[in-house]
């Protein structure tokens, strides 16, 4: 099947593609959003003395 | 650079928060300059250029990359080679693409550590199959993929060689427009320069230093009222200027807050840790080596006080990977 991959999405914040399937017609099977974004905020804030998550969790997003 | 020849700039967000990217719209009027200056050909965040479309210049097209977001995935790593093939000038722009910044604090974990929380332990997850992240998934169509997480968090410049660095999480318009205003006058600085400040957060912070033996026990600073006259460090309460590099006018603590050094360390300082140990034990009225070890056990999450950061590129840190790299 054809594959149109948009790579990457722009003019937003934040990761993303998007991969388009074509059918033999050319129109959209089937599209998908890949978010290829990780870092883990759920596991490294913990141990961290409470005073300081909110010096850590604005860095998730800054917009 | 001929006078039609415009400059060619670009902008990247590896693993980051965005707030690089605001603190470039923040230059205010500098971003005329830019734009007087030079073409952006290539800014995922604002403009529509493709991975294609760099991948199509010349080597050495682009005249300067501000790079911004530490190296978390593979793919991150990649683009960080394509876009040092392609530029000039490359600049780690932000505490997460100098230093490694916030994401570098998964690296006191392994990715499987980081995935189990965030995929089967967090109390808002529900994920009874235990799915992971699949660096390629079939589908009935076809394959997608997404970029496979690295083993550890690292900054630009332990992927790619970097020219110069604008430090700050984020970075501060006056040290953006200072690199600016440099390129444009042909004046940058011999590669390697950190584009901020030479001496620590504690020589710009108006808090009054006694210099004398002060500190009798290590506090939380929600937990005193702390003198917003004195310094905090002399209060027992933890501040990393004496190891930071200056350049943010002491910004967090001028707002009431101790500083975490986000500015990264400065050229003297060779381990943040073990200079703010060195720093508390010569203000402290313990004196033996005993009561100093038992005064920094108060001190309850030190890694993360003195590395908030920087771990991917403390000494700490590296030192750990060396050794477990070498079973
Ligand atoms: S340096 Fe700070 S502001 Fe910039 S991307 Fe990293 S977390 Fe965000
Ligand atoms: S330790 Fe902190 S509060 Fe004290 S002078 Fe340095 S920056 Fe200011
Ligand atoms: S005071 Fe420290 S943490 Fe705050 S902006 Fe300045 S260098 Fe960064």
């Amino acid at each position: 099947m054809e594959k149109i991959m948009i790579d990457p999405i722009t003019r937003l914040e934040g990761h993303g593609k998007i991969a388009i399937f074509l059918d033999d017609g050319g129109n959209v099977a089937e599209s998908y959003l890949q978010i290829p974004e990780f870092r883990g905020f759920e596991k490294f804030c913990q141990g961290r003395p409470v005073e300081e998550v909110p010096r850590i969790v604005p860095r998730i997003c800054g917009v | 650079m001929s006078n039609n020849d415009k400059a060619k700039f670009a902008f990247y967000w590896a693993s980051s928060c965005g707030g690089c990217e605001i603190a470039v719209v923040d230059i205010d009027a500098v971003i005329l300059d830019v734009a007087a200056l030079g073409d952006i050909v290539f800014w995922p965040c604002a403009t529509d250029f493709k991975y294609k479309d760099v991948e199509g210049y010349d080597d050495g097209f682009i005249d300067i990359t501000f790079f911004n977001g530490a190296i978390r995935n593979d793919h991150e790593e990649h683009v960080a080679k394509l876009l040092r093939q392609k530029s000039k000038v490359m600049i780690a722009f932000g505490a997460c693409s100098g230093l490694g910044g916030i994401p570098g604090l998964g690296n006191f974990y392994t990715t499987e550590e980081l995935f189990q929380q965030a995929f089967e332990h967090s109390p808002s997850t529900v994920n009874p199959d235990n799915v992971r992240p699949q660096p390629s998934y079939d589908v009935p169509e076809g394959t997608v993929t997404i970029p496979a997480i690295l083993d550890s968090v690292r900054a630009l410049d332990q992927v790619v060689q970097v020219e110069y660095y604008i430090p700050g999480c984020p970075p501060q318009p006056q040290w953006i427009a200072a690199a600016v205003t440099a390129y444009a006058e042909g004046k940058l600085p011999p590669p390697g320069a950190v584009i901020a400040g030479e001496s620590t957060v504690c020589d710009e912070c108006p808090r009054e230093k006694s210099d004398e033996k002060s500190i009798t026990e290590i506090k939380r600073i929600h937990l005193v009222e702390n003198d917003p006259e004195k310094c905090l460090l002399e209060q027992g309460i933890m501040c990393c200027g004496p190891a930071t590099r200056s350049g943010c006018e002491a910004a967090c603590v001028v707002a009431g807050q101790a500083c975490r050094g986000c500015f990264g360390p400065t050229d003297e300082v060779v381990d943040m840790g073990a200079k703010l140990v060195s720093s508390i034990a010569s203000i402290a009225v313990p004196e033996t080596q005993e009561e100093i070890d038992a005064l920094m056990a108060q001190v309850d999450d030190p890694a993360g006080y003195f590395y908030r950061f920087s771990l991917p590129t403390s000494m700490l840190f590296r030192s750990i990977h060396d050794m477990t790299e070498g079973q």
